[in-house]
């Protein structure tokens, strides 16, 4: 038999030192059953802090893309609905250049259906987004289109009438302009005009656009073009042809030289629609690729919050039974000690 | 035989009996002393049949006494540097306290979830570069990541700080219980010689040395005489007749890069890198291990973010310089500068101290957000021009408002590979956000494992104190129990005597007069 001898001191400081170790626990069970997270997460992963750390990182990163491709959306929206209502422009104008003859309408329709339609691609060309000029390319601050009709002449105006003068030697408006012939007209129109409308010409004179397109990362690693430029062939030719009618459609020319006008217009703004569809549909590929950007963002962030939920989150139901067992315990110490206080021979002894 | 010699014999009894009742005595009033061990009056016959209290002797174990002394001192050094490795992971709080994972932006402060927040900021700037609050964003990002490190490095060098001034209070606290010691070992060895009662004393000893295991690890031998040497765990010799000199030199600042000075005992260093005896366990070791170890290891590691976070946000000159300008270096400087800078950091030591966001990008400092995007953050004030006029620095050059080519690039380069110095404890190559990931986890597995260790250690100290106290403490009842006997035998004893003294008188009164 051991006869093994408890000393007085650590009889009473025994049960002490239990309640202090369960009350601390109890704290921290607490703290994880109101929380449902580890109380100390770092003391809790140890050195799986950084992954953890990496994924919600990883998770910020996708919140924050998915958050900036609503921009690059509302931008790409803007710059389709712009592009659209340039389309049907340019088609109500093919429309009307088809439905016109020489013998038909008078002059004046030519040249108002070129101004307007001048007046609204320029408009067009100038919408922007977020304080954006969404055919600015990266140019974005300034309007790709500067004010044809402004009241001092601009120079995309000055430059064509330059032009004019020096291949005829009299304004449009002059009426002796109406001796040009059809032929020498459709030259004029088909060499020097249409070289204003290209390379520096029309990056001097007409569009303050940058030819580069704006990019931003719509995934992690996937970057697109985000916009549109007003350097493309569309917007040169759409410019060019109303830009002819208005010109030239209400002048002293003869007939014939106008027909020339009206056929060498509608062709250009046949192909500039063939153009304009062609950058429609590099903007809705860019739509779509930011929508299954997103989708599929979205799935990874869903996957990467249960990967933190798993390293971050307590089992609760574990959690409220610890609770129950370290109340019953400390409960338990708390009757032991008051019966170790009746526990003393002294008070057996006769006094 | 006599009935005078019965007499004799009864009143060394009361002796006895007195002589032990003071032993129970003080026993039962050092009940609730911790380090008392209980005494016990050793009894013996004498000579002519009395009783005489031969000699007092103590419960001792000096198997316990060792086992509680060398879990103190493995307690101690776990507990200084997990108190320290607590404070330091407080740079990295987000990892250790909840924070909502639904939002771009991390709740917490660790130079990871910064860089985090700047990338993201990066990434909105890159989509609307032409607008002045999403480059503003990316500043304060950037001055909330500078901040980071700085106020992280700080902390740094408050840990050290505290535990170079901790050495200095332990070194104290040791000379002034050898001191003591000495005292108490002299009353020891020259109480042992005139045969005095040297059990107080010899209590009072072993609480000395459990105090001084508390502040260093220790072994003791004890001679013939009674005199007891004491060894550091790592064999120095702290006492032997008289106390060694143990000496200690603070150092008032400890900036990264600086070391302290190591504790010597006899011009013998026992702490630091140099000691060829360095002592394993006790408050000393683990505040030096925490001085010289593992902060300078973490600050290293700060120091490498910082370094790489300036290299990523360098800037390289995009055109040729003219003939005027100065040759520009290869790179500088650009969103990321540190205080004094004249050209790229040439050594990490102490950057995460001087690491700050460039005045020249910072509005609040009257700088120009939009150098962010164009580039020349390193030179708003075109002093390397190149041929068209601008910095040749700038990356813009047409001053495009949408540009994003830089924002690009810098997004990039913080996930770029880098090259990192491996002294920092981490891996030599890794990207900027992985080497700070990897950084965190280091602390937190370092502080997990102390943490653990210091969990453990304690409760060994908590065993072995018990079983210390079970083995040599007092147990009331024990002693409630003698106490009863002795008046017992004290009852008998007067008993006796008055018996005696009857007989005594039975036989004088039949003596006729």
């Amino acid at each position: 038999m051991t006869v093994s001898n408890i000393s007085t001191q650590y009889l009473t400081s025994a049960l002490n030192l239990a309640v202090t170790q369960s009350q601390s626990q109890l704290a921290i069970a607490d703290t994880e059953a109101s929380t449902g997270q580890y109380a100390d997460l770092g003391l809790q992963l140890g050195d799986q802090s950084g992954y953890e750390l990496s994924l919600k990182n990883q998770n910020g990163l996708l919140q924050t893309l998915s958050n900036s491709n609503n921009i690059i959306s509302t931008n790409l929206s803007t710059t389709q609905t712009a592009l659209d209502s340039l389309r049907s422009d340019a088609q109500n104008a093919l429309q009307s250049l088809i439905e016109w003859s020489p013998a038909s309408g008078s002059t004046a329709t030519l040249q108002t259906l070129g101004a307007n339609a001048l007046q609204s691609f320029i408009a067009s060309t100038n919408t922007a987004s977020n304080g954006q000029y969404v055919f600015g390319g990266i140019n974005s601050s300034v309007p790709p289109i500067a004010d044809y009709f402004s009241s001092t002449p601009s120079a995309a105006k000055t430059a064509i009438d330059q032009a004019f003068m020096t291949a005829f030697g009299v304004s449009p408006t002059d009426p002796a302009a109406a001796s040009i012939s059809a032929g020498s007209l459709q030259t004029f129109l088909n060499s020097t005009f249409s070289n204003l409308f290209q390379g520096t010409s029309w990056t001097s004179a007409w569009s303050s656009a940058s030819s580069v397109n704006t990019t931003a990362d719509i995934a992690p690693g996937q970057t697109i073009a985000t916009s549109a430029n007003a350097n493309q062939p569309g917007f040169q030719q759409l410019a060019e042809a109303y830009a002819m009618l208005s010109e030239f459609g209400g002048s002293q020319l003869s007939q014939s030289a106008q027909q020339a006008v009206a056929t060498t217009a509608s062709s250009l703004v046949s192909n500039a629609l063939t153009s304009l569809t062609q950058t429609e549909a590099v903007i809705g590929t860019a739509q779509s690729q930011i929508t299954d950007a997103n989708k599929s963002m979205s799935s990874q962030m869903t996957i990467l919050q249960t990967q933190i939920g798993n390293l971050d989150n307590v089992d609760q139901y574990q959690v409220a039974t610890q609770v129950n067992a370290l109340t019953t315990q400390i409960q338990t110490a708390y009757q032991l000690t008051a019966q170790l206080q009746q526990l003393s021979l002294a008070k057996y002894l006769p006094a | 035989m006599s009935l005078s010699s019965a007499f004799n014999i009864i009143s060394s009894s009361f002796v006895a009996n007195a002589a032990q009742t003071a032993v129970i005595s003080a026993n039962i009033a050092n009940a609730n002393t911790p380090g008392y061990s209980a005494k016990t009056a050793n009894v013996a016959t004498t000579s002519y049949g009395g009783v005489e209290v031969a000699s007092i002797s103590r419960a001792a174990d000096s198997a316990l006494l060792d086992q509680v002394l060398t879990s103190t001192s493995q307690a101690a050094s776990q507990k200084a540097l997990s108190n320290g490795l607590t404070t330091l992971a407080q740079t990295v709080s987000d990892s250790s306290s909840a924070s909502s994972t639904s939002g771009s932006t991390q709740n917490g402060q660790s130079p990871s979830a910064m860089l985090s927040n700047l990338q993201n900021a990066l990434e909105t700037y890159q989509t609307s570069p032409n607008s002045q609050s999403a480059g503003d964003a990316v500043v304060s990002a950037a001055d909330n990541l500078a901040a980071s490190l700085n106020s992280a490095s700080a902390t740094v060098q408050q840990v050290r700080s505290q535990a170079d001034s901790g050495m200095a209070s332990a070194v104290s606290t040791i000379n002034s219980l050898l001191n003591q010691f000495t005292q108490v070992n002299n009353t020891i060895v020259g109480g042992l010689q005139a045969g005095a009662d040297v059990t107080n004393a010899e209590d009072s000893r072993d609480t000395i040395l459990t105090q001084l295991s508390q502040q260093l690890g220790i072994s003791t031998v004890t001679s013939s005489n009674g005199s007891m040497s004491i060894y550091t765990d790592s064999g120095v010799t702290l006492f032997q007749g008289t106390p060694r000199d143990v000496s200690f030199q603070p150092t008032a600042t400890l900036a990264a890069g600086t070391s302290g000075a190591p504790v010597m005992v006899d011009g013998v260093p026992i702490t630091g890198p140099n000691s060829p005896m360095a002592i394993q366990s006790g408050a000393l070791a683990g505040l030096a291990a925490l001085r010289d170890t593992v902060a300078p290891e973490y600050q290293a590691q700060l120091d490498q973010i910082a370094n790489g976070v300036i290299n990523a946000f360098a800037e390289s000159p995009q055109s040729s310089a003219a003939a005027a300008s100065p040759t520009p270096p290869s790179s500088l400087p650009g969103l990321f500068t540190y205080a004094g800078a004249t050209g790229m950091p040439s050594s990490a030591t102490g950057l995460a101290t001087l690491i700050k966001v460039n005045p020249s990008v910072d509005p609040s400092q009257g700088g120009n957000v939009d150098l962010l995007r164009d580039g020349a953050i390193a030179d708003p004030t075109d002093i390397y021009v190149s041929t068209t006029g601008d910095s040749v620095y700038t990356y813009n050059s047409t001053g495009a408002a949408s540009y994003t080519g830089r924002i690009a690039q810098l997004v990039s380069d913080i996930n770029a590979t880098q090259s990192f110095d491996p002294a920092a404890g981490l891996v030599a190559s890794d990207s900027l956000s992985d080497y700070a990931n990897a950084s965190v986890s280091w602390l937190q597995g370092q502080n997990q494992q102390a943490s653990d260790q210091a969990a453990y250690q304690s409760s060994l100290v908590t065993q072995a104190t018990g079983a210390l106290s079970n083995a040599t403490g007092v147990n009331l009842d024990t002693e409630m129990t003698n106490m009863l006997n002795l008046e017992n035998t004290y009852t008998t004893s007067a008993k006796l005597l008055s018996t005696v003294t009857t007989m005594f008188n039975d036989l004088i009164a039949a003596i006729p007069a």
